[in-house]
């Protein structure tokens, strides 16, 4: 049952980040994640901050070197955006793969890039394109590499009184492979089990970068930089491509839950990498 | 899509203008608009809102309830535990509306006393102004339980040392088949195949939990207006307070699924009790996570099968053996272990036959009535061992069911003739048929034909003496209308009475009113369980709607000159047959028989053919009126690298006898396809220690919209059956051969088999690799 709360409506970010400053409460975006968690008694807060009044911070933008979206953009809103398929392969694959169509109606990019789960779907993907985000206070506003910005099991370096307002990616470059697999236990409304994204640059027949995210296999989403550092500036071989998801793997350290066990999670992250890097290998140019 | 192939040997003579065609159903527009109001949406002045104390735990002594504080918050109308009820304390669960005698420990405590043995198991009971006080109230509640050790497998719980449940053993109900001498007929076979199968715990997962409002009427009767599939549960909630059964008027309104989750009582008792406590209308609607443990899931099951067959595909022996868990309480269990037993060969004639089966008491969710009903289960390990057979001796799996498919006329495993039609060879040539070429296999995706035939009944068991009656009467306008006390489910139960007496009387279906959902001022008409609804209510429309049209056409031919058999009923008209200008309305003839005084109504009863039961040595006997037969064939495609499995197309095919309304028929068949493919691949109730772990739709995966293969609908019409228009019932059997013929979709693409259901990725990974690592 859904436990009584007050709820502040904001209509401006000024108002917002003053309502935040004063510590009434937390941030409330789509709720997809904060209502069940409520309804569960998982979360016991009691002021919310409502976002949906915010108009200003629910955009899209293509720039010639930055694509920027509102963090109260909703998940749906970046499928409909007409060049995202183009603009960043990955996150766009995400989000056509996310939940399902009612909660991708809801949800926003913002609540999960906060929510700090494993398994949200948009941070591998925008890991993989290096975006950054931008928290704002009353007094002004930062930017931090979303690579960083998590520290531990939904914990991330975002202060109390800081909201989190856009988050932004230079576009992808022209000849580079962006891929995304969402590994779940059904097709609709799936929490990932393993979670894969991955990026290839190639500059005169060599890997000139290599990004890899995964998700679902650790405490929060990660890169593999030590799996990335190993490709960098190689021809992709097979041989070099199972060692480096052998190194991803060895990154992750899965649980097991109701979904699946840390076994699978861990065969899955090696299978879907080779898989994913071997692909990626041959669309790039 | 859909195709229908009507036998050519079927009932000669039988024009059906409405029967068998296309009709929207007469609920779709009240659904559609959102204007029909379910238990849940209904409200009344004063009423209280009520919540359930469930036990969090599994095992455990009561050593006190304290209720003070709970009773004491402002708002807080009643607060009941078992010390509060009547000293019985007890309602019955047994098969609701049976007159043919019980089975034993079917009694369940309406609120746990001294002791609770599932979890979910209810404790107390709470009515107040709203539901946020009664949770408040709850939660003042204080228990002082003692865990107690239990037990949580039914092979450990028929250990002599294991922790009794209840009754002296932990036993709920075993069963044996003896039939032939399986030793000659193991002498015979060439070769012997034995295999254990293992299936689990599947969740109704209806869209409308449980729901139900109860209120004391100004005549001093009980009125309670539930989701339920049975109105004939007044009488246990009668029996259960120590009243009169026609004090208790249970009324079902539009009901949203049931599955067999709502045969068994669910919350009307509680409701019963808080309504006359508080002398105030009481509603509760549960929770998604209380609904987990509210009414019983599917039965895991465990068969072993031993099998000999001749290099030709003879079978010559079967020895089975079938253990369920039936959790803390019978529930149905003896009935559904019987259904299992009576189906363990499949749909096919096995002449020495040995079955032993056992249904075991557990401090696990109890288990109970879930479409399928143990036949289900029975069945999937069946056509997974036929599958086996087939690879073992290198036969087309086909061609091997060939070779052993009961016919009409053979004896059944328990010494039944088979009197209706068995096309189960036309089924399953057309439904894998159907699924046309295998794609090419690709360095990680491998793909697979799966095919399952099935034997399921329709209709209750025979020694219940199942009856069904319906009213059908003409209006003096000419409109019609139908009262039986059917509850409609969903399934288009409502409609299809419709559709059979407009086909009787010639008038459209909107024309016709149907009154059903209560049996106070509805003739009883039985339970929407047992894929019976349709066979026996539909039979008894159709006897009440023929005895009008009797009536009517007597005296019409006297007003023509003719003979009644010279006169037909169609489109609103009465007319002679050789010359239909000569003809009148329904409307006017309406009013030209009540000049007369004719009888334009009739209440029919239709009585299924009965039996005394199973001869318990030997499980020789008659147990169900007939039985439905068909296939089910499915493609799969696997990837290798993370097991998952994509099912491509999911074609069901069935001999329904007739169909009523052909649109219902594949709603019947796609549902089933979607339920099986969970069943076969995700659904699973996780317990821990007899906890539910994963009692939300979040981690209980159920298959959505997006997993939805293309599913084909072939229906196939011999006429045969025992329901009007001679349909049989299918609500049941379109889904008993689903799962099976995914299993063996995804065994033919890996090339290896997994015993243990659901074939989860992580199972189907192990598989591939276990395999790849003998290979190597």
């Amino acid at each position: 049952m859904l436990p009584a709360f007050e709820l502040s409506q904001p209509k401006t970010l000024p108002e917002a980040l003053k309502v935040l400053a004063a510590g009434r409460g937390l941030p409330l975006a789509g709720g997809t994640v904060l209502f069940p968690d409520l309804r569960g008694g998982k979360e016991k807060g009691r002021e919310f901050i409502d976002l949906s009044g915010i108009d200003e911070l629910r955009y899209i933008t293509h720039e010639a070197k930055r694509i920027t979206v509102g963090a109260r953009t909703t998940i749906a809103e970046i499928l409909r955006d007409p060049a995202m398929a183009g603009a960043a392969p990955a996150l766009h694959k995400a989000v056509d793969n996310f939940a399902g169509t009612m909660v991708r109606n809801a949800a926003t990019v913002g609540g999960n890039l906060c929510c700090g789960s494993p398994s949200a779907d948009t941070v591998p993907a925008l890991l993989t394109l290096d975006a950054e985000v931008e928290l704002t206070r009353a007094s002004g506003s930062r930017t931090v590499p979303l690579d960083g910005y998590y520290l531990d099991y939904k914990k991330t370096v975002k202060k109390p009184d800081e909201l989190l307002t856009s988050v932004f990616w230079a576009p992808a470059e022209p000849g580079s492979a962006h891929l995304f697999f969402k590994l779940a236990r059904r097709k609709g409304d799936a929490v990932t089990v393993t979670g894969v994204s991955v990026m290839i640059a190639k500059t005169d027949g060599k890997c000139s970068t290599a990004r890899i995210a995964l998700s679902s296999v650790a405490p929060t989403v990660f890169r593999a930089h030590s799996a990335e550092e190993m490709l960098k500036g190689q021809k992709l071989t097979p041989d070099l491509i199972e060692r480096a998801a052998q190194a991803a793997t060895d990154q992750s350290s899965p649980i097991d839950d109701n979904r699946s066990s840390a076994n699978y999670r861990r065969l899955t992250t090696q299978a879907l990498v080779c898989r994913l890097l071997s692909q990626a290998w041959h669309q790039a140019s | 899509m859909s195709n229908i192939d009507t036998s050519p040997n079927a009932l000669a003579n039988v024009n059906l203008r409405q029967v068998g065609r296309n009709k929207p159903r007469n609920d779709a527009p009240t659904k559609v608009y959102g204007r029909a109001v379910y238990a849940g949406d209904f409200h009344m002045e004063g009423m209280l809102f009520a919540k359930v104390l469930h036990s969090d735990r599994a095992s455990a002594n009561i050593r006190g309830v304290d209720t003070a504080a709970a009773k004491a918050l402002p708002g807080v109308h009643s607060v009941l535990t078992a010390d509060d009820l009547p000293a019985s304390n007890a309602v019955m669960t047994d098969m609701p509306g049976q007159v043919g005698g019980g089975t034993k420990n079917t009694k369940q405590p309406i609120l746990a006393k001294d002791r609770v043995r599932f979890h979910g198991e209810p404790i107390a009971l709470v009515a107040a102004e709203t539901y946020e006080l009664a949770q408040k109230a709850l939660e003042l509640i204080v228990v002082d339980f003692e865990d107690t050790k239990g037990v949580y497998d039914a092979f450990e719980a028929q250990e002599p040392d294991a922790p009794n449940v209840f009754g002296d053993d932990n036993i709920v109900a075993a069963y044996k088949i003896r039939k032939g001498d399986v030793d000659k007929g193991f002498a015979e076979a060439d070769y012997v195949l034995e295999n254990t199968f293992s299936s689990q715990y599947q969740e109704q997962a209806f869209l409308e939990p449980e729901a139900a409002v109860a209120w004391v009427d100004e005549h001093d009767i009980l009125n309670i207006r539930s989701s339920t599939q049975v109105v004939e549960h007044f009488r246990a909630v009668a029996d259960a307070l120590g009243l009169p059964h026609n004090r208790v008027h249970l009324v079902a309104p539009y009901v949203g699924g049931g599955f067999g989750g709502k045969e068994v009582m669910t919350i009307e008792v509680w409701l019963a009790l808080l309504a006359m406590d508080s002398q105030r209308p009481v509603k509760l609607v549960q929770t998604r996570e209380n609904s987990f443990i509210s009414h019983g899931p599917r039965h895991p099951f465990t068969f072993t099968h031993k099998t000999g067959v001749t290099k030709d595909g003879k079978i010559t022996a079967m020895k089975i053996t079938a253990t369920s868990d039936a959790g803390a309480y019978a529930k149905l269990s003896p009935y559904i272990l019987l259904y299992a037993t009576v189906g363990a060969t499949g749909p096919y004639r096995v002449d020495n036959l040995w079955v032993d089966s056992t249904s075991a008491a557990t401090n696990n969710l109890p288990t109970c009535a879930y479409r399928g009903f143990g036949t289900m289960q029975a069945n999937t390990a069946c056509e997974a061992q036929m599958e086996e057979l087939a690879k073992l001796i290198g036969m087309d799996s086909l061609e091997l069911r060939r070779k052993n498919f009961i016919k009409t006329g053979d004896p059944n495993t328990t010494g039944q003739i088979i009197r209706s039609s068995v096309w189960s060879d036309q089924c399953a040539t057309k439904a894998l048929a159907a699924l046309g070429d295998r794609p090419e296999n690709t360095d990680t995706l491998v793909h697979g034909h799966g095919l399952a035939c099935y034997q399921q009944s329709y209709g209750r068991i025979r020694w219940m003496k199942d009856t069904s009656e319906c009213w059908v009467g003409l209006e003096v306008d000419g409109t019609v209308i139908v009262r039986c006390s059917v509850t409609d489910i969903g399934a288009g139960q409502m409609s299809a009475l419709a559709q059979i007496t407009g086909e009787i009387l010639g008038v459209p279906m909107s024309e016709i009113a149907v009154y059903f959902g209560d049996g106070h001022v509805n003739p009883l008409g039985g339970t929407s369980t047992a894929s019976r609804a349709l066979y026996m209510t539909g039979k008894a429309t159709e006897m009440a709607a023929t005895k009008v049209r009797d009536n009517l056409l007597t005296c019409m031919a006297e007003h023509f000159g003719v003979l009644p058999s010279e006169l037909d009923l169609a489109d609103g008209e009465v007319f002679v047959l050789d010359d239909p200008d000569r003809s009148m309305s329904v409307n006017d003839m309406a009013k030209y028989c009540a000049a007369r005084g004719i009888h334009r109504h009739a209440l029919e009863i239709y009585r299924a053919p009965p039996s005394e039961g199973l001869d318990p040595e030997t499980g020789q006997g008659e147990v169900f009126p007939d039985f439905t037969y068909g296939a089910h064939a499915a493609s799969v495609a696997v990837d290798t690298d993370t097991g998952e499995v994509t099912v491509i197309k999911s074609i069901g095919a069935h001999d329904v006898g007739q169909a009523i309304n052909l649109r219902a028929v594949e709603g019947q068949i796609e549902g089933s396809a979607l339920m099986g493919q969970g069943f076969a691949l995700s659904e699973e109730l996780l317990l821990e220690q007899g906890v539910l772990k994963n009692g939300s739709f979040s981690e209980y995966i159920l298959p959505t919209s997006m997993d939805v293969p293309d599913i084909q609908s072939i229906v196939l019409e011999s006429r045969s059956g025992l329901g009007p228009f001679g349909s049989k019932g299918i609500g049941e059997p379109v889904f008993a051969p689903v799962a099976a013929s995914i299993v063996n979709a995804i065994a033919d693409a890996i090339g290896t088999r997994i015993h243990d259901l659901p074939l989860t990725p992580e199972k189907v990974l192990a598989a591939i690799h276990a395999k790849n690592a003998s290979e190597n």
